[in-house]
């Protein structure tokens, strides 16, 4: 698989004080990836360093194969990013801020704006002054705005905040599908974890500016070989005690939920059919990733 | 370069302020041009057929000045050399002093406005970088494959175009409005200019294009001033603040130190009026042209090495 973004040792102070702590990674091409911390651990500095508003203290970044410290035009023009909320010229229209921004990369044709303009669904509006945008329609403005010049990976920072959840549906499924189609890499940094689950093929935790670890989404979720099953049954008939003392079940009030393995569901399945005890239905309660997210992060 | 340059003047021309600003000075020109009209109708000028006699007592003050204190300076000796040369090529070859106003004179008045084109360049200056951060826009100019210093050149070299767009908007109506108010002055009148010890004819038309880039001088490196302070502080209110101020207060105040204090020749004002070393005298003693281009291009250069400087350097955080 080729490589889209590397991050070697990357270090950055503010005033003396270390922010980022030496983070290195590496993001793929066609991945989403999930950029996870809680508040204040650096994930909105470490985006920016890769987009170029920040400057790195120590380390580097590659973006293609080029040193962002060495050739910052040839790494910068491979990305599109929106860096927080998308802030647009609000005295523009629509179509004149995309001019803005396609004379700034090389070869972007009006063609291309159009085509851009579509894929987000902002055609009707786009020779609309900006100030007249809905908080939605100015995402769809500023994803727009990053896809002009087919970048290799893009970068979203809280992509969701403020969409109602239509419009995240809608963002969900065209990051999916410029991942999967065009071969393009995205880095999402979200706080809405519910929504980095459906987004992500493989997600970073990052934490008092250090890294603490990168998955792939469903072995992080799925760590665990013990998962919770919720049992849903009638009259338990006096059999609580045995479920507690030899399955350390929680009894529900319409049934239990057990913490097991796979292979013991047909052990229990057996055991209460044979009790006579009516089942209605068994269900997986799978962790969320807030939990593991929780878990992880609470040392 | 150019498409960062069509970009800026997309950001600026496409706000109504701006256009605003245009507006202004195209109505005080062609306002003046009239409340002018309506003051000569009312006082009508009367030629004054006895100029030749006023020049000669005019010419004998002069001389006395010239003997008691042109000893001790250099600078007020050249200048009455100059008025007294002046003076006596009129006499001699009959050319009196443009008693009616025409469009020249009319044009020369307006130079005054000068100082309305330096507020809106220094406002505009003070909103070029510091806006581009209130509006959170800066994220997406930075993140291009474009170097921030010529984002910066891109700003500058924008205002400076704006700067000459509005001086040659003044210069135009002014001229335009002299043209119909005054007319043509009846015998063609060049402009006299006294340059190694004689006096020459020049061409009122170019004569007065000098004067007014001349004028602007000061109004220039105090928008430079305030796009340096813009881009360093982020801030447009404390950039216009400072600029304004010492646009107005900042030429009395060095006037007034220059009284007493040689150093007063360091200070910017000091130095940003050269039509002095033309046809005046500068404020303090002992300088000359070269030192105050040279003063000039040090401020330039200062403020220039600051704004690039922090805006190359700078983490965008906000």
């Amino acid at each position: 698989m080729k490589t889209v973004l590397s991050l070697k040792n990357v270090k950055k102070s503010i005033k003396g004080k270390p922010i980022i702590k030496g983070l290195s990674f590496d993001v793929h091409e066609g991945e989403v990836f999930g950029f996870l911390g809680p508040n204040g651990a650096g994930k909105t500095t470490t985006i920016r360093m890769i987009v170029g508003l920040m400057k790195i203290s120590e380390g580097d970044i590659v973006i293609c194969g080029k040193s962002i410290a060495k050739d910052f035009a040839g790494a910068v023009g491979k990305i599109g990013a929106i860096v927080e909320n998308p802030e647009m010229y609000k005295f523009l229209t629509g179509y004149q801020n995309l001019l803005q921004y396609a004379r700034m990369h090389k070869g972007i044709q009006k063609e291309k704006i159009i085509e851009v303009v579509e894929l987000v669904g902002l055609s009707d509006k786009i020779h609309d002054k900006v100030h007249t945008y809905s908080l939605g329609m100015r995402q769809r403005l500023g994803l727009a705005q990053s896809l002009l010049h087919d970048p290799k990976l893009l970068i979203l920072d809280e992509p969701t905040n403020g969409l109602d959840p239509a419009g995240i549906r809608e963002i969900r499924g065209h990051l999916r599908k410029l991942a999967r189609e065009q071969g393009m890499s995205v880095i999402v940094s979200s706080h809405l974890l519910s929504e980095m689950e459906l987004m992500c093929d493989r997600i970073a935790i990052i934490q008092n500016g250090e890294l603490i670890d990168v998955q792939n989404i469903n072995d992080f979720v799925h760590q665990d070989k013990v998962s919770s099953y919720v049992f849903e049954t009638g009259n338990l008939g006096g059999k609580e005690q045995w479920l507690r003392d030899k399955w350390d079940a929680k009894i529900l009030d319409d049934g239990f939920s057990v913490d097991i393995a796979r292979e013991q569901v047909p052990v229990i399945l057996r055991s209460l059919i044979e009790y006579d005890i009516e089942i209605f239905g068994i269900g997986t309660a799978n962790k969320t990733l807030e939990e593991r997210f929780l878990e992880v992060t609470a040392n | 370069m150019m498409n960062l340059i069509i970009n800026e003047c997309a950001k600026l021309f496409r706000r109504p302020g701006t256009i605003v600003m245009l507006a202004i000075i195209a109505v005080l020109a062609a306002g003046l041009g009239g409340y002018f009209k309506y003051d000569e109708v009312k006082h009508p000028s009367q030629e004054n057929v006895h100029w030749k006699k006023d020049l000669q007592t005019e010419l004998k003050e002069d001389r006395e000045t010239m003997a008691s204190f042109g000893k001790s300076n250099q600078n007020m000796k050249k200048f009455y050399e100059r008025q007294i040369a002046i003076k006596e090529y009129r006499i001699s070859n009959d050319m009196a002093p443009e008693a009616e106003q025409n469009v020249w004179t009319f044009v020369r008045d307006t130079k005054g406005l000068i100082s309305i084109v330096g507020v809106f360049t220094i406002i505009v200056a003070a909103g070029m970088v510091s806006s581009e951060f209130s509006w959170g826009t800066i994220k997406l100019l930075l993140i291009r494959p474009t170097s921030r210093v010529k984002i910066l050149l891109s700003k500058y070299l924008t205002l400076l175009l704006f700067s000459l767009m509005l001086l040659s908007l003044l210069f135009t109506v002014s001229a335009l409005a002299g043209l119909i108010f005054f007319g043509l002055p009846e015998s063609s009148v060049p402009h006299l200019a006294f340059t190694n010890g004689e006096v020459v004819e020049r061409s009122i038309f170019l004569q007065l294009i000098g004067e007014y880039l001349l004028s602007s001088i000061g109004m220039l490196m105090l928008a430079t001033m305030a796009f340096m302070i813009s881009t360093v502080f982020r801030n447009s209110s404390l950039a216009v603040g400072i600029s304004l101020f010492l646009l107005l207060m900042g030429d009395m105040v060095t006037k007034i130190f220059a009284g007493s204090f040689t150093w007063a020749k360091y200070v910017l004002f000091a130095n940003t009026d050269l039509s002095v070393y033309f046809d005046g005298v500068p404020l303090v003693e002992g300088m000359t042209f070269s030192f105050s281009v040279i003063m000039l291009v040090v401020y330039f250069l200062i403020f220039q090495l600051l704004a690039f400087g922090v805006f190359s350097k700078r983490d965008v955080a906000a």
